[in-house]
């Protein structure tokens, strides 16, 4: 897969494989749908988090999910690159974000310098924990090129 | 009779004063979040300069956690759900 900036002030993603392909349809498989539930748990009991504000951003972070994998099936369908230009970047940025704190969640990488990834025995974690890299690759490409001014 | 008086007279002096305390909105450390990520979410929710919004994102990455905002628990809550909606660990507790 490459990834690169556009002219346009995007980003482009072309998937050269099926793997590439199935790798970005994984980000919303990746992700936590309890996110939004996680971070209530941050908040005391008192303040009724989890009923009032955690059904809104669990919609939110499901919005961002939602449009990320219909961006990657339409654009296997129609055998054409993504582009992720303004309008999107939050949501991909979004969807990415959710998919690498749930990968933490679950294997507890810590601080990228922190990591050996030759210490990984299990195949699943080593392979989450280059997943994680790509996303968070992405997201800085995403930052740097796409979402300067938004 | 004085006796008793005087500590209802000193609890009620107490808990306006903790009432008075401003709560204090706190962003937690995590290892998944980039840092200029973090500093460009301050800038567009609390609208601090650049410069502070670094100097924040730096003290929550080394401190492990940061007070970036206080005032008021509405508005407090407020800006936890803005932190929140941009995924970053973020809580609310009243000043000591």
């Amino acid at each position: 897969m490459t990834v690169g900036p556009t002219v346009a002030g995007g980003l482009k993603l072309v998937p050269e494989t099926e793997h590439d392909w199935m790798l970005l349809l994984g980000i919303a498989g990746d992700s936590d749908s309890d996110l939004a539930g996680r971070l209530a748990g941050l908040m005391d009991e008192d303040s009724m988090w989890d009923e009032i504000v955690a059904p809104e951003l669990t919609e939110e972070f499901s919005k961002q999910r939602i449009t990320v994998v219909k961006e990657v099936l339409n654009a296997r369908e129609e055998e054409e690159d993504i582009h992720i230009v303004k309008s999107n970047a939050e949501f991909w940025y979004g969807a990415l974000n959710q998919a690498r704190l749930a990968l933490e969640d679950k294997y507890k990488f810590g601080a990228s310098e922190e990591v050996d990834p030759e210490v990984f025995e299990d195949s699943s974690a080593r392979a989450a924990y280059f997943r994680s890299n790509f996303y968070s690759h992405v997201q800085g490409m995403l930052l740097q090129y796409v979402m300067i001014d938004c | 009779m004085n006796a008793v008086d005087a500590p209802a007279h000193q609890t009620k002096i107490r808990s306006k004063e903790k009432s008075d305390k401003p709560w204090q909105v706190i962003v937690l450390d995590d290892p998944v979040n980039l840092m200029e990520y973090v500093s460009r979410v301050l800038i567009q929710i609390f609208g601090f300069s650049k410069k502070k919004a670094e100097e924040l994102m730096m003290a929550v990455h080394q401190r492990g956690q940061a007070v970036v905002w206080s005032g008021n628990r509405e508005k407090a809550e407020m800006y936890v759900n803005q932190l929140h909606s941009a995924q970053l660990h973020a809580t609310l507790e009243k000043a000591e």
